[in-house]
């Protein structure tokens, strides 16, 4: 027989008793959408959480650090001798110098390296006669994506002479909207230290210019409010406040790689030189694998129902090959092979298994339609979907669910196949 | 032309052991209307599957047609039977969840004929059992008689060289009886097949041009007309 005729019987025979049908695909449906929901939901899970990192921080930066240890441990044959100075010594008492920016400028992918800077204002203010005002400072050092609700970046970075004001200081500088802000002059005083770090009492004031007005947004992690400056200005507001000596030690550095540079070799290069490297890729990383672990729990769960279900098809085909004896009988005495009736209740049992599948995923579509109702639950932006189909990979179920309708419709397609047709037959 | 050489066919094992065939021969031309008449339990239902292929006795020969079927293989018998002969039973054995169509295009699917032969050829054996009106029609809707037409449609449609019919008419009325009787006999005369009917009932009998006695797994007699 024709494949195509015996799959056509098999549809046709599943069409006579539709109530066993139906239910026997049930059974594979909970399996199936189970599965499906799993899969949506780390599909959903690690698009979340790249967005998160993306908005958090720039991928292509790397925070660079002096190991803790490092002074100490340097010589192997014990304490380093009073009066003796290690030229070699890059890293002096945990602060980094100079030597360690070349050292790392000098790596393949490296685009630009800024130092992490302690810079102390005093006040901000419009100008002479206006408010004065106390506001953190940092330094946006990295591209790290931000939401702006004014203005334009370019990079995520500000110019030279630019400032990124929040949106929540906005009222106390009397701006009456972000839009009004742009544009607008902003001064930063910044007292002088003396390299003991006693106030000298002299102060200068930096005149900046509102180029972008930045908000929380709810995927970043670590937003905080701040007078966001270019690092550019930070470096001469640094060399004011605390005078040329101290000005080359640095607690910390954010390195800047190439756009599509491989940040992990990179990290790794860096670290293997003796410093701590963090970046955001470990953090995403170590996300991705919580929610993959979640991801292939869930769907643990569905194939074990996928196997209960496995049981469902098995009884139900051998029920349906004790109630057509005497067709399969018929069938042999006509010519048809032991492989033709095997395989006619072996297409059974796919259609069977595709029909559980299909509705499986289309229970579990359905699912996804609660998004707005799961993200507003989780207090998430609106439009957030932690739900997304895959629809290539639940073909995919559908057609390894009809493999495995087929594969337990093995037994009783070779009970069918066996059956002796001159007892089938048998009137008496 | 169908030889049957000393057919011996046993079932059981030792004690239980029970001859249903005993050194059985027979010949039987082209184109003869045969009746195997013997009483319930006489063999003549496993003299049928031997002939057929359907069973296979433990020592002799059954030549069809120059062709030993007791030394081909399962799957080359499978395929004589759906190249050469067809089938009519007692209870019909029609699926009645299938249209009429439907079940008379199953030994055309078994024996792979091209879907575009099937609709004429399924057209030709419906109208030859006069059931031409009734198509569409599932056959668990249909009468006994018409039900036996079905059966007599299905064993047709692959124009096979052989016709079994056992007790065809043993489950139906005596008007109805001799209007299958007639399909059969016609067909038998008109397209030269070999019918053979296996049946307890000697006035069925009586209508055959040669008549097969069986008794005790025995041929007790064979009489030409």
């Amino acid at each position: 027989m024709n494949v195509s005729d015996i799959f056509l019987r098999a549809g046709r025979n599943l069409r006579e008793s539709k109530a066993r049908t139906i239910l026997t695909a049930l059974a594979i449906a909970v399996g199936a959408t189970t599965i499906t929901v799993a899969m949506a939901a780390g599909n959903g899970g690690r698009a979340y959480t790249n967005e998160m990192v993306q908005t958090s921080g720039d991928a292509y930066s790397l925070n660079v650090y002096p190991k803790p240890e490092a002074s100490a441990q340097k010589t192997e044959t014990g304490l380093p001798e009073y009066g003796v100075v290690e030229e070699e010594a890059a890293q002096v008492s945990g602060l980094l110098a100079e030597r360690d920016i070349k050292e790392i400028r000098g790596l393949e992918g490296v685009k630009s390296i800024s130092p992490m800077l302690n810079i102390t204002p005093e006040y901000a203010t419009r100008g002479e006669g206006e408010k004065k005002l106390v506001a953190p400072l940092s330094i946006k050092a990295d591209r790290t994506k931000i939401d702006l609700a004014a203005g334009a970046l370019t990079d995520n970075m500000p110019q030279a002479s630019q400032v990124i004001v929040p949106e929540g200081y906005l009222a106390s500088f009397g701006f009456a909207s972000a839009q009004e802000a742009i544009g607008q002059k902003l001064l930063i005083n910044i007292p002088q230290y003396s390299t003991a770090g006693v106030p000298t009492g002299e102060a200068q004031n930096f005149e900046l210019t509102i180029a972008a007005v930045d908000r929380q947004s709810n995927t970043n992690l670590y937003y905080s409010e701040a007078l966001r400056v270019s690092t550019q200005d930070s470096e001469k507001m640094y060399a004011y406040q605390r005078g040329e000596e101290t000005v080359n030690r640095y607690y910390g550095l954010v390195v800047l790689a190439d756009q599509g540079a491989d940040i992990s070799v990179l990290q790794q290069q860096i670290r293997d030189r003796g410093y701590d490297v963090y970046s955001l890729e470990d953090q995403r990383e170590q996300l991705l694998q919580m929610i993959d672990i979640a991801q292939w729990g869930l769907i643990g769960f569905g194939a074990l129902a996928v196997i209960a279900s496995i049981f469902g098809i098995i009884n139900t085909q051998y029920i349906s090959v004790l109630e057509r004896t005497q067709q399969i009988g018929l069938m042999k005495a006509v010519g048809a092979s032991r492989r033709d009736v095997a395989r006619l209740f072996r297409y059974e049992a796919a259609w069977v298994g595709l029909l559980g599948g299909v509705i499986g995923v289309l229970i579990g579509y359905l699912v996804t339609l609660l998004n707005p109702v799961i993200a507003s639950s989780l207090a998430l932006e609106s439009g957030t979907e932690l739900l997304r189909i895959d629809w290539l990979a639940s073909v995919g179920l559908v057609i390894g669910l009809m493999v495995v309708s087929i594969v337990s419709g093995y037994f009783p397609s070779r009970k069918a196949a066996k059956l002796d047709p001159i007892e089938a037959l048998r009137t008496e | 032309m169908i030889e049957v050489k000393n057919i011996t066919k046993t079932y059981g094992k030792k004690n239980n052991l029970f001859t249903a065939l005993k050194d059985v021969s027979l010949t039987i031309p082209d184109g003869a209307s045969v009746a195997i008449l013997g009483k319930s339990g006489s063999g003549k239902s496993t003299l049928m599957h031997a002939l057929s292929g359907l069973d296979r006795p433990q020592q002799g020969q059954v030549v069809i047609d120059g062709q030993d079927i007791l030394t081909l293989k399962e799957k080359a018998v499978d395929r004589f039977r759906a190249n050469k002969i067809g089938f009519i039973f007692q209870s019909f054995f029609v699926t009645g969840s299938e249209t009429t169509s439907e079940n008379i295009s199953l030994p055309l699917e078994i024996a792979t004929v091209p879907r575009r032969d099937r609709k004429q050829r399924i057209a030709d054996a419906l109208s030859a059992v006069e059931l031409s009106d009734k198509a569409t029609s599932k056959a668990r809707n249909l009468s006994g008689g018409q039900k036996q037409r079905l059966a007599i449609a299905r064993a047709i449609v692959n124009n096979p060289r052989i016709i079994f019919a056992d007790e065809p008419t043993g489950n139906l009325d005596s008007a109805t009886s001799e209007k299958i009787e007639k399909l059969l006999f016609d067909y038998n005369k008109n397209k030269g097949v070999t019918l053979i009917i296996v049946t307890h009932d000697p006035e069925l009998a009586a209508k055959c041009g040669m008549i097969v006695t069986i008794k005790d797994g025995a041929v007790e007699s064979v009489r030409q007309r």
